[in-house]
């Protein structure tokens, strides 16, 4: 038999039919998959036994406990501390992702000036240069650190300037820092001890404040209760994820939240819920329903709401005096449950948006938000542990990236009590590094090192026997038997949490209800990262899920 | 028409035997143990009664996985013996202080984090449950490893189309999801994927 052309179409045809019904064509395509995971220019962690270290995650301000998974001196998993007195072991998309963010496609390994190659003693002439010839501007992101009082005594040394970006939590009790001399950084709130939680557009269950806080509150106190112990009235112009999970969500226009705090202070008072203590609003309460688009019906039973369990606390988005103005006349400032003052230390500092009315040179440090833009025509040093895209920066500085810097963890923003912690550097940066204060103490020799000042700072801890340390249990300070053996638990991942301060010590000096602000959006942690260096596991769970609001979420 | 389902018929049954018998032979190269370690042995000869002395869990929680040579050593640092198996444990592994490079049958990816402290103590599993009875077993059984993606055939499960598997068979994430709804137990991504 002469075996035709046609006669192997239709072979072949049969051999494909064949081949569908066995396993060769699901199993090359599983395996390849995994073949695809295994290519050699992929970085594989070692096999070798796992080391568990635990740290605080220094990417953000809010210093979440972290338990790092080490092999062979890498990090290869990250996952929250369930001892962490703050984050009870919660953490944001990006902190469970941070271990990916040192290999990173965008991680700046070079020093760059002007989109070229260059090297750090160039930048150094060039700083040096600046320095000698005018002042020098310095923008912190993640002030209180010891870094940070190497960046601000440089600044001083130099007749420059240190300036801090505040994120949206701090930036929300800068009224009442004005309005009592109280620094806003000194301030917190006391949602441990209130019972009724107004968030007039802060992202409350998703992404305000230290990841877990709040949530954990709400887990334990409010989720599935219809009349839970800690009630949580959420006023937002959309269905926003924390809406969606609150007690109550109260739909106003966009924009009218400082109406609506103005239209419930007179609801209050026309009502006498509260006795009449500091202004009058200008506002009556169906003015606020015009404007809020609510029925004043439904403003008043809000007020009621709102004094009928009580301590009651009104939270901001951002900077918004009305609504600080509605805290002061439902008596939640300096109180129990309220806005309460953390430390006595503290002080204020210039926010970094204010004009600079003349710098020679601007540095910015990494802590400093990548969109941060700073208006100014001097020579601009930004450091960076990623590149997140186009910069009008001079100089681009590499720092060390996630876990390899040894730093120090001060309170995070609106925590009721301080804290304390250091995150030792558990990794070996790759490349030639230097943080802000580092590339400065090159410069100017006489500034003490941060290592130095986490010493003091722990020694001070020790000396003033207050609080008590977190660790795998909690020791009180006085039980310690020195100040090295303190520090040592620190250094082990241990928390320092202070004392709670008792009520008081805010006298704020209100004389007329204050006009009302041009508002931004409300921000979580996602609007402060720049979007080109999410580390791939953060994508999956952020960006790729159903975490994320939809861009157009916040349009009316 | 004859014809065409002739050819037609041919081409199927050779794609049928191709992928179903020739394929697994090929995909899978056999390797050997560097020695006959006999579980069985051990638990009769010298006691051993729990899997945990000597694969343990640290007090951190990981796991220590295959004993180090020194657990061997304990009992081996001479032969005792007239096992040929316990002569190349002795003279090429014990007395050169060289680790011996067992093959892992339960190797898994770089990207997953198995804890065996919360399958075992947590939850209570048993090891068979997912090791079947091996360490029960008097012979050594052959390593199989996939030429392509590098791991033990076990991971897959000894059918290759993986119909009608034994309970322990296959060691696949969507072994893992099976297993968790079975038992009724949530758990995220970054519970083995940290």
């Amino acid at each position: 038999m002469k075996v035709t052309r046609r006669d192997l179409l239709v072979w072949s045809a049969g051999a494909a039919a064949g081949l569908i019904v066995t396993p060769v064509p699901w199993k090359l395509l599983d395996d390849t998959s995994i073949w695809s995971q295994n290519w050699p220019w992929i970085p594989q962690p070692a096999r070798v036994p796992v080391e568990m270290k635990q740290s605080s995650c220094t990417l953000c301000p809010n210093g979440c406990g972290l338990r790092v998974r080490m092999a062979a001196g890498w990090p290869v998993g990250v996952a929250g501390l369930s001892t962490h007195p703050v984050t009870r072991g919660a953490l944001c998309p990006l902190g469970f992702a941070a271990h990916q963010l040192n290999w990173h496609p965008q991680r700046l390994r070079t020093v760059r000036h002007r989109g070229s190659n260059s090297s750090w003693s160039e930048a150094q002439r060039a700083f040096a240069k600046a320095r000698a010839e005018g002042p020098i501007v310095i923008i912190d992101g993640y002030p209180g650190r010891a870094a940070s009082s190497v960046l601000e005594t440089f600044a001083q040394k130099q007749n420059g300037s240190y300036r801090v970006v505040e994120g949206p939590e701090t930036r929300a009790l800068k009224p009442y820092a004005s309005w009592s001399g109280v620094p806003a950084s000194a301030l917190g709130y006391d949602l441990e001890n209130a019972e009724t939680v107004i968030s007039f557009g802060a992202p409350m269950l998703d992404g305000w404040g230290a990841p877990g806080r709040f949530t954990r509150l709400w887990a334990e106190r409010a989720a599935g209760r219809s009349d839970p112990q800690l009630r949580l009235i959420q006023i937002d112009s959309t269905l926003s994820r924390t809406a969606a999970r609150s007690w109550q969500w109260i739909s106003i226009r966009q924009g009218s939240e400082s109406t609506l705090a103005a239209g419930l202070a007179a609801a209050l008072l026309e009502q006498k819920l509260v006795p009449a203590r500091g202004p009058i609003p200008a506002v009556s309460v169906d003015e606020a329903a015009m404007q809020t688009g609510m029925t004043a019906d439904a403003i008043r039973e809000l007020a009621r709401t709102i004094v009928g369990r009580t301590p009651a606390v009104a939270i901001a988005a951002d900077d918004n005096p009305s609504i600080a103005a509605l805290n002061l006349l439902l008596g939640a400032v300096g109180t129990l449950g309220g806005i309460v003052r953390r430390s006595k230390d503290a002080v204020d500092h210039i926010a970094a948006g204010d004009a600079i009315s003349s710098a020679r040179a601007v540095l910015i440090d990494a802590s400093v938000p990548w969109d941060f833009i700073h208006q100014t025509d001097a020579e601009v040093f930004r450091f960076a542990a990623w590149d997140g895209g186009s910069t009008k920066a001079d100089w681009l500085l590499p720092v060390p990236g996630f876990l390899e810097e040894l730093t120090d963890v001060p309170t995070a923003p609106a925590l009721a009590v301080e804290t304390y912690a250091v995150a030792p550097s558990l990794v070996k940066p790759a490349s030639e590094v230097q943080s802000a204060a580092q590339f400065l103490a090159t410069v100017e020799p006489s500034l003490i090192p941060a290592e130095k000042i986490i010493h003091t700072r722990c020694y001070n801890i020790f000396r003033a026997l207050k609080g008590n340390v977190h660790g795998d249990e909690i020791t009180p300070v006085a039980k310690f038997a020195s100040a090295q053996k303190l520090e040592a638990q620190l250094w082990k991942g241990a928390v320092w949490v202070g004392e709670a301060s008792p009520p008081g010590g805010i006298r704020c000096e209100l004389k007329g209800w204050p006009a009302a602000p041009v508002l931004g959006a409300a921000e979580n942690w996602s609007a402060l990262w720049p979007a080109p260096v999410l580390p791939p596991l953060a994508s999956k769970l952020y960006n790729e899920s159903s975490l994320r609001e939809a861009p157009d979420r916040r349009t009316v | 028409m004859a014809r065409k389902t002739f050819f037609f018929g041919f081409g199927l049954a050779v794609a049928l035997f191709a992928g179903w018998i020739v394929f697994p032979r090929v995909l899978y190269v056999q390797k050997h143990q560097p020695l006959d370690f006999l579980h069985k042995t051990h638990a009769e000869k010298s006691g051993i009664a729990d899997c945990a002395e000597c694969h343990t869990i640290r007090e951190d929680g990981t796991f220590a996985g295959l004993p180090p040579m020194e657990k061997c050593a304990g009992c081996h640092s001479d032969r005792i013996s007239d096992s040929q198996a316990e002569a190349t444990l002795v003279d090429s592994y014990i007395k050169t202080g060289h680790e011996t490079p067992w093959l892992v049958y339960s190797q898994q990816p770089a990207n997953v984090w198995f804890s065996h402290a919360i399958h075992v103590k947590r939850a209570g599993l048993a090891c068979t449950e997912c090791h079947s009875s091996y360490g029960e077993s008097d012979q050594v059984r052959v390593y199989q490893v996939n030429r392509i993606s590098g791991y033990s055939r076990d991971i897959w499960g000894h059918s290759i189309s993986r119909l009608r598997r034994a309970p322990h068979e296959g060691m696949k994430m969507s072994d893992c999801e099976d297993c968790h709804r079975r038992r009724n137990v949530e758990v995220g991504c970054l519970g083995c994927h940290e």
